[in-house]
């Protein structure tokens, strides 16, 4: 196990810049976000957790698939290759680290094998970032409801810890351990702090954000169930503007838009996020939309999370971060809806 | 990322334009595959579609109206769509000339279930322009390798007008063969019309298939389906000897950006092809 004194972070921030792409978390201001640091001085410790999920590493805003021009023929369009360094991924929660283990069963692990995020995956290095257990849950958290723990491990090469003035690092996967030995910044930790390391994994275990008991078959069948009940859906869905900002922050959100964008002659076919919230999502060509009220869109994404993916899955496809609570404009909360399901 | 990449269209080009319907909104479209790798890799069942793709336009999912049995391309029957709003990728296809080169992604979804219904009298019911892939199909048992495989084969197809019956050499051909039975509907004669007269759901009662070793295979618009079924039931078809395709909005086709769920089914990657029964376990989403 290595640490660092906090106020030398900059001194590993230069290192890991050294080796590949360093994207970190960053103050900005409104609050922070991982981003790709050009100065070792901008990584920032300092944060309960970020604005955005950091699925952006694997499954950016916008992705070019192809570069093309209207007035040539297909065989000249170029297909956009990803030349990737390796890529430090640093500060990651351990509820949004789990995250990446809940989308590759869905993007690489399960039939058609997504390339983009294939890859992504494959050229970063996790360094998880242990939730400090003395310091009291942000109210929109509830990953303890879903078996997540304040300092797991899981899902992380490596994972950080703040003691003290200092940062505590352990290689969780041979690919964290080489990284590791291979950062002369550090320097070894004792045995006192790896214990006390260990500690709070175990204790992180039990420390409780909000919590309901979800047993993730019953609650799936539980909203199957209700899925025809339209008086539930229309009443959470009451103040629902439909403007996507759960979706766009949820760290297991992954639905997308293939568009062509066209100035003059050449353009790129790209994919960009969508999301399930808003009316366009399914309309058909020929007019049709299964979805054209609020409450259809709000029952999609909820029964999405906590049915369908865990029929099709095995797994919810939420950790409870509490982003889309924190974000949404009308101060809906997919934990309140989950917990009144259960009570229907 | 270029090889082996299914979100990358193949380069086809057009050979062959038909022109089905005396409304000229719905046109055949037979493609060749530029590279020959790419045509060796498209090995494709009745049943499945696959996405056009014109750059600049986007993409449209189309169900495959050839047979595999037919070699050197591969046909899809596309309707300008534009009623409500503009079908992009649709409207330009429609607009192109044969020697036009466009993109293919494919072949996707899974197939009508071969393997299920050899050995079984198959009963082909569509309606209008919801014929493509039980074409697909027809042609493929049809196939002189294949003829053997599956027993007596019945189809009962309708539009509404004669103008607006697809692949009208074809139905012409078949209703010759000694090997399939062929019953051709429209919803209102014209002066030039000789065959039948009525709704598909009526004439489906008329004909009352046996449902002893049988599987019926609808494809239709809604109301048809609607007015259908209920006559395969009272034939006494269960609903897992019912089978159906699904239509929703799609952009990848492989089960990944989320669109086209119907439950925990993804119609592009789950289906398009569902049976009664499994269609009764997904909620009505759709």
């Amino acid at each position: 196990m290595k640490k660092i004194t906090i106020q030398r972070i900059s001194d590993l921030a230069t290192q890991l810049m050294a080796k590949g792409t360093l994207v970190a978390p960053v103050n900005e201001g409104s609050g922070f976000n991982f981003r790709e640091i050009f100065d070792a001085k901008q990584v920032d410790l300092n944060f309960y957790n970020t604005l955005m999920s950091p699925k952006s590493a694997f499954f950016p805003h916008t992705e070019d698939f192809v570069r093309y021009d209207k007035n040539k023929s297909v065989l000249d369009a170029q297909c956009v290759e990803l030349n990737l360094k390796p890529v430090f991924l640093f500060g990651v929660r351990p509820c949004d680290a789990k995250s990446f283990e809940i989308m590759d069963i869905h993007f690489s692990g399960t039939g058609a094998v997504d390339p983009y995020w294939k890859k992504r995956r494959e050229t970063t290095t996790i360094f998880g970032y242990a939730f400090d257990p003395k310091t009291p849950a942000d109210g929109a958290d509830f990953y303890s409801t879903l078996g997540i723990g304040a300092a797991d491990p899981e899902g992380s090469d490596i994972l950080m810890m703040k003691k003290g003035d200092d940062l505590l690092l352990k290689a969780v996967t041979p690919k964290g351990e080489n990284l590791l030995s291979s950062l002369n910044a550090l320097t070894d930790a004792s045995a006192d702090e790896e214990k006390y390391f260990d500690d709070t994994v175990a204790t992180g275990k039990s420390f409780k954000t909000r919590f309901t008991c979800v047993d993730d078959k019953v609650i799936a069948k539980k909203l199957e169930d209700l899925f025809h009940k339209t008086e539930f859906w229309e009443k959470i869905s009451e103040a629902c503007l439909s403007c996507g900002a759960c979706t766009f922050v949820c760290p297991t959100c992954y639905c997308f838009d293939i568009c062509d964008e066209t100035l003059f002659s050449k353009g790129v076919r790209r994919r960009v996020w969508d999301a399930c919230m808003f009316t366009d999502f399914t309309l058909e060509a020929s007019g049709h939309n299964p979805r054209t009220k609020v409450y259809q869109r709000l029952r999609q994404k909820i029964c999405h999370k906590y049915s369908f993916h865990i029929r099709k899955y095995g797994v919810i496809s939420c950790v409870g971060c509490g982003r889309c609570t924190r974000n949404c404009p009308v101060n809906i909360d997919i934990f309140s809806i989950v917990d009144q399901a259960l009570k229907e | 990322m270029c090889s082996n990449n299914p979100y990358i269209p193949m380069p086809v080009e057009i050979i062959k334009i038909i022109d089905e319907v005396d409304t000229h909104d719905i046109k055949s479209f037979r493609l060749k595959f530029l590279n020959k790798d790419d045509e060796a890799k498209f090995k494709y069942l009745p049943g499945q579609f696959s996405e056009i793709s014109i750059y600049g336009r986007g993409e449209s999912p189309i169900g495959i109206a050839s047979s595999p049995t037919q070699e050197g391309y591969v046909e899809f029957t596309v309707q300008r769509a534009g009623a409500i709003q503009p079908g992009l990728v649709t409207a330009a296809l429609h607009d192109m000339d044969e020697g036009a080169t466009i993109g293919l992604r494919g072949p996707l979804g899974n197939s009508w279930p071969i393997e299920f219904l050899e050995k079984k009298n198959i009963v082909v019911v569509g309606g209008g322009f919801a014929f493509t892939t039980l074409r697909s199909l027809i042609n493929y048992m049809l196939h002189k390798d294949n003829r053997s495989r599956f027993g007596d084969i019945t189809v009962i197809y309708g539009a509404r007008t004669p103008g607006l019956l697809l692949y009208k050499d074809e139905l012409a051909a078949w209703e010759k063969r000694d090997d399939i039975k062929t019953i051709i509907t429209v919803d209102k004669r014209d002066e030039t019309w000789k065959g039948r007269e009525g709704f598909v759901p009526a004439v489906c009662k008329d004909v009352a298939p046996s449902p002893k070793n049988a599987v019926a295979v609808i494809c239709g618009p809604p109301v048809m389906i609607k007015f259908t079924l209920p006559v395969f039931f009272d034939l006494g078809f269960s609903k897992e000897n019912i089978l159906t395709s699904l239509e929703m909005r799609m952009k990848c086709g492989i089960g990944k950006c989320g669109r086209c769920n119907v439950g925990f089914k993804y119609v592009c990657s789950d289906g398009p092809v569902f049976s009664l029964a499994e269609l009764d376990e997904l909620p009505r989403d759709f």
